[in-house]
C-alpha cells in the first residue's frame, strides 16, 4: 500500500472527529425526535446518568466497577499463576504436551457460559463461582498461549546458553522464560478481555453487585439508560487495563521498546 | 608435540530422514594442537557445520568420538565456545549482560563478572556500547559482542561456524584481525569454519579442505604463509598458488557433486 502514514496528532484528531459525528448524529437523532429515548436515550443524558450513579454517597458504579474489576483479576491472576508455569512444561517437553492437549482441546472450545450451571451447583452464587467461571473461561487460554511461545524461543539461543555452561533450570530461567515472555504478555492481552465477557456473563445470571448484574436488573426495568452506563463502563475499565498492561510490558521488555530497534 | 587439544577420531554421521538416511561425515579425523588456528572450507552442505557441532556436544557423532584433551566429549561441552554465524546473542540482555553471561552461569559476583565483561568491551573497541541491547548494534558490533561472549567464558577451544559470512568486506577484515589478535594473546586453540578461501588462507595455521556429503578430509595444508597475512601477503605468488590449489581442490568437489546430483534427476 502506498498511503501515507498519518503522525501521531493527525491521527488523534481523525479519531476525535469520528467519535464527535458518531457521538453527535445520536444526539441529534435523539433531540430531534427520530429516535424514542425510551429506546436510546441521547448520549448527554447516559453521561449524566453515569455521573449520578458515579457520585453520590452510594456512588454505586464504582462499586460495581470494583467488584467487576476484583473478579476478573482475581480469576485472571490464578489462570495465569498456573497456566504460565505449565505451559512453560508443555512447551519444552513433547511428551506431556501430546498426552495434555486431547483433555485441552475438549475443555478449549466450551464458552464460559457453559459452566455457569455446574459451578452454580458448585459454589452457588457467592464470589468463588464468579473467580470459577472466569477461571475456566481463561485457563486454557493462558496455557494454549504460553505453550505456544515456549515452543517459539528460538532453539540456537538455547543452544548458545548451553553452550555457555547454563544447566537446565540456568537455561530456563535466563533463556526460555525471557524469550518466550513477549509472546505470553500479547497472549495474556487476549486473554484478559477474554475474562471480561466471563465476569459479565457471570454476573448476568447469578449475582448481586457487579456491572454486569447492573446491566442486567435495569433491563428488567426498562431502564435503557441505565444498561448504557454499564456497557460503557465496561468499555472504559477495559480501555484502563490495556493501557495499563502495555505499560507493564514496556517496563518488563525493555529491549522491544519502540525505537530501540533499528 | 603435546597432546592435541582436540583430536576427532573417525567420525561418521548419518542423519536418518523420512526420506532415507543421509550420511554428513565419513570417517572424519582431524586433530589440532593448542593454540593453533585450523580452518576447514569445503562446498555447502559438505558437514562442516556438523563436525563442529559435534565437537561443541550439541550433536552425537554415530560412531567415532572427539577427545578433548585426552577426555570424550560427551554432552554439550561449555570448554569449547561456539561462535554463530548469525550472532545469536540474547536480545534481552544488554552487551554487557551478555557478555557476563558465562560468568554469571559460575556464579560469579556481579561486580567481578561487570569489571571482567568490560575488560572484552575494551578489548573490542565497544566502549559506549555497555547499555545497548544487540538489536541496536550493527553485525560487525554484535559479531563482536560474540566473540567477546565466547572468550570471557574462557574456553580452551573456540568453534567458529562461518562467524563472519554475514559481514561486509571491510568489517570482516577488521575481525578477522582481531580475531587473530585475540588468539595469539590468549593461545587458544581454534576451529573455524569457512567456504571464503581468502578467509582460510588468512587466518589458518592449517587449512582442512572437505569433500562433498559425506564430508572426509580430502587434503590438509600446512599453511606456511608469513604472518601478519597483510594486504602484501596476499598478492604474493605464494598466497595465489596455494589459493589456486585449494580452489582446484573444492572446485572439484563442488562439481563431482552436481554431476552426481544431475544423474540422479
Amino acid at each position: 500500500m502506498d498511503e501515507k502514514q498519518l503522525n501521531l496528532w493527525q491521527t488523534v484528531i481523525m479519531g476525535a472527529l469520528g467519535l464527535l459525528v458518531f457521538v453527535g448524529g445520536w444526539e441529534l437523532l435523539v433531540r430531534c425526535d427520530f429516535i424514542d429515548p425510551y429506546f436510546l436515550p441521547a448520549p448527554s443524558s447516559v453521561l449524566n446518568r453515569m455521573l449520578t450513579m458515579a457520585s453520590g454517597p452510594e456512588a454505586i458504579l464504582l462499586e460495581d466497577i470494583k467488584m467487576s474489576a476484583s473478579r476478573v483479576l482475581t480469576g485472571f491472576l490464578t489462570s495465569t499463576l498456573i497456566g504460565v508455569p505449565f505451559g512453560l512444561i508443555m512447551g519444552m517437553n513433547s511428551h506431556i504436551r501430546a498426552a495434555l492437549n486431547p483433555i485441552i482441546s475438549i475443555i478449549r472450545p466450551l464458552p464460559a457460559l457453559s459452566w455457569i450451571p455446574l459451578s452454580m451447583l458448585w459454589l452457588g452464587i457467592d464470589e468463588q463461582q464468579k473467580y470459577a467461571i472466569v477461571f475456566m473461561g481463561s485457563f486454557t487460554s493462558v496455557l494454549v498461549y504460553t505453550t505456544d511461545a515456549t515452543m517459539r524461543v528460538d532453539q540456537a539461543l538455547i543452544l548458545a546458553a548451553r553452550n555457555l555452561g547454563a544447566s537446565h533450570l540456568q537455561t530456563i530461567r535466563y533463556v526460555v522464560l525471557p524469550g518466550a515472555l513477549p509472546n505470553i504478555l500479547s497472549g495474556l492481552k487476549v486473554v484478559l478481555a477474554i475474562a471480561w465477557t466471563c465476569v459479565i456473563s457471570a454476573e448476568m445470571v447469578g449475582a448481586n453487585s457487579g456491572l454486569g448484574f447492573r446491566i442486567w436488573t435495569a433491563k428488567e426495568w426498562s431502564d435503557t439508560g441505565q444498561v448504557l452506563v454499564g456497557m460503557l463502563s465496561i468499555s472504559l475499565t477495559v480501555l484502563l487495563l490495556d493501557i495499563l498492561f502495555r505499560g507493564l510490558e514496556r517496563l518488563l521488555l525493555p529491549w522491544q521498546r519502540e525505537g530501540r530497534r533499528t | 608435540m603435546s597432546v592435541p587439544v582436540i583430536q576427532a577420531r573417525n567420525l561418521n554421521m548419518t542423519f536418518f530422514t523420512r526420506k532415507g538416511s543421509l550420511g554428513a561425515l565419513e570417517d572424519f579425523s582431524l586433530e589440532a594442537q593448542r593454540g593453533e588456528v585450523v580452518c576447514i572450507v569445503g562446498a555447502s552442505g559438505c558437514g562442516k557445520s556438523t563436525f563442529l557441532n559435534i565437537v561443541a556436544g550439541f550433536l552425537e557423532p554415530t560412531s567415532g568420538q572427539v577427545l578433548l584433551e585426552g577426555d570424550e566429549i560427551q554432552g554439550v561441552e561449555p570448554r569449547c565456545g561456539m561462535i554463530f554465524q548469525d550472532y545469536s546473542l540474547f536480545p534481552w540482555m544488554t552487551v554487557l549482560e551478555n557478555i557476563a553471561f558465562g560468568p554469571r552461569l559460575k556464579g560469579a559476583s556481579r561486580k567481578e563478572r561487570h569489571q571482567k565483561a568490560q575488560r572484552y568491551i575494551e578489548m573490542v573497541g565497544l566502549e559506549g556500547f555497555e547499555q545497548a541491547y544487540p538489536g541496536e548494534l550493527s553485525g560487525g558490533m554484535q559479531q563482536r559482542v560474540a566473540l567477546c561472549r565466547a572468550l570471557a567464558n574462557e574456553p580452551d577451544v573456540l568453534l567458529c561456524d562461518e562467524p563472519f559470512a554475514a559481514l561486509d568486506a571491510m568489517t570482516r577484515q577488521i575481525m578477522q584481525q582481531e580475531l587473530l589478535h585475540v588468539v595469539s594473546e590468549s593461545q587458544k586453540t581454534v576451529l573455524f569454519i569457512t567456504h571464503s578461501i581468502d578467509e582460510a588462507l588468512i587466518l589458518s595455521d592449517r587449512l582442512v579442505v572437505m569433500s562433498a556429503r559425506p564430508g572426509r578430509v580430502k587434503a590438509i595444508y600446512n599453511n606456511d604463509l608469513p604472518q601478519p597475512r597483510t594486504l602484501d601477503v596476499q598478492i604474493t605468488d605464494h598466497f595465489m598458488k596455494l589459493k589456486r590449489e585449494v580452489w582446484d581442490l573444492v572446485q572439484e568437489e563442488v562439481m563431482g557433486s552436481m554431476t552426481a546430483l544431475q544423474r540422479v534427476k
